[in-house]
């Protein structure tokens, strides 16, 4: 009986070792892509956790291409389809606040071609138009002197 | 709280600036009915500019953090001024500070100041409600309750436009949470600005009582 078993074993091991493709091999394969990240931030400085993201394809702007959320630190990554160059828009949305940015991502040609597009980083870190700290708290500052001289102005009439 | 570009149909933007300019029209000439219009106009700058900061202001409540709006406060103090000091405060927050935008200026003046105007009348209840109170706790108490009715009625109107204007792409349930949980942060803002307008108006009672005879 003992031999019976060890018999059955070397069975089962020889009929493991010829035919490996029945066993869970994993086979990881990699390459290098280039991708968008965006982040997502209220004024105040706070990322926006868990907000919705879609993503319109150029040409599409009603049928989102892609829909999803951003994590913890506001950021969401996507890889934009190469065979579709243009400006992809990415709408950000939380309890009825958001935003839209358009990114202008390139058509690759020759043998780069069929990879991911790849974007200028430079123009997802800050919108243009947006301002320093500085030049925020000039110009709101500005603006209430504007209503201060305004109350200055109408009530000098009355002296 | 402000309702950016590209949240709502062009609809309701348009809805926004017509009930916008209905309101601003009648502030208007209930302002030219007063005896001296113009008397009124450097207080209502003023606290157009206080409007124009406070939402510079934050206040941190997990998980974001909400600001302060006042236009309670600037009801209950401006009366009929308000809605055209809120209007123009809007116009300058969404140009310089980014707050709303200019498709939604409309709905947003609409949504601050006609509440602001409930403000101003249920402050101005004090002359006739509660006689048994001292005079100075009365005006407090009215002057606390219109800070906190005029963000209240605001916020229960964001909610409703935010939620009936969900579009298809976004999950709805998802959105409806994060809506009714930024809503309920700002109960916290409401008892704030409650308490600034009960102790702004107090202090106007002492020092200069004819500021909040409008």
């Amino acid at each position: 009986m003992r031999y019976a078993l060890g018999l059955l074993l070397v069975g089962l091991g020889s009929l493991g070792w010829e035919t490996p493709g029945l066993a869970h091999g994993v086979h990881i394969q990699h390459r290098v892509i280039s991708g968008i990240e965006i982040q997502a931030r209220y004024d105040s400085g706070e990322p926006m956790q868990a907000a919705q993201v879609s993503i319109y394809a150029p040409g599409n702007p009603s049928d989102p291409w892609l829909k999803g959320t951003t994590d913890a630190e506001g950021r969401f990554r996507f890889t934009p389809d190469a065979n579709q160059p243009g400006n992809w828009e990415v709408k950000v949305r939380q309890a009825g606040h958001g935003d839209i940015v358009s990114i202008p991502v390139a058509a690759m040609d020759g043998p780069m071609a069929g990879e991911p597009a790849t974007v200028p980083s430079a123009s997802l870190m800050k919108q243009p138009g947006e301002l320093s700290p500085v030049k925020h708290w000039v110009t709101i500052a500005a603006v209430v002197w504007g209503f201060i001289g305004t109350a200055l102005f109408f009530s000098r009439g009355k002296r | 709280m402000h309702i950016p570009d590209g949240i709502l149909p062009a609809q309701v933007c348009a809805a926004g600036y017509a009930i916008t300019g209905l309101a601003t029209w009648y502030s208007l000439r209930q302002i030219n009915r007063k005896p001296d219009p113009m008397a009124e106009i450097p207080k209502a700058s003023l606290l157009t500019a206080a409007f124009f900061v406070a939402s510079s202001i934050y206040i941190p409540i997990p998980p974001a953090s909400v600001h302060l709006i006042l236009n309670g406060l600037l009801g209950v103090v401006l009366g009929y001024f308000s809605f055209p000091a809120i209007l123009i405060g809007l116009f300058f927050q969404a140009l310089v500070i980014g707050h709303g935008g200019l498709t939604t200026l409309g709905v947003n003046a609409a949504m601050m100041g006609i509440p602001a105007w409930a403000a101003y009348h249920l402050f101005q209840a004090h002359r006739y409600l509660g006689r048994k109170l001292p005079e100075p706790t009365r005006i407090a108490l009215f002057a606390f309750l219109g800070g906190t009715l005029g963000l209240g009625l605001s916020v229960l109107i964001f909610l409703t436009l935010v939620i009936l204007h969900l579009p298809a792409e976004v999950d709805a349930r998802a959105e409806q949470a994060a809506v009714v949980a930024f809503s309920l942060g700002h109960v916290l803002v409401m008892v704030v600005e409650g308490l600034f307008t009960a102790m702004l108006v107090l202090f106007l009672h002492r020092a200069k009582p004819e500021l909040l005879e409008s």
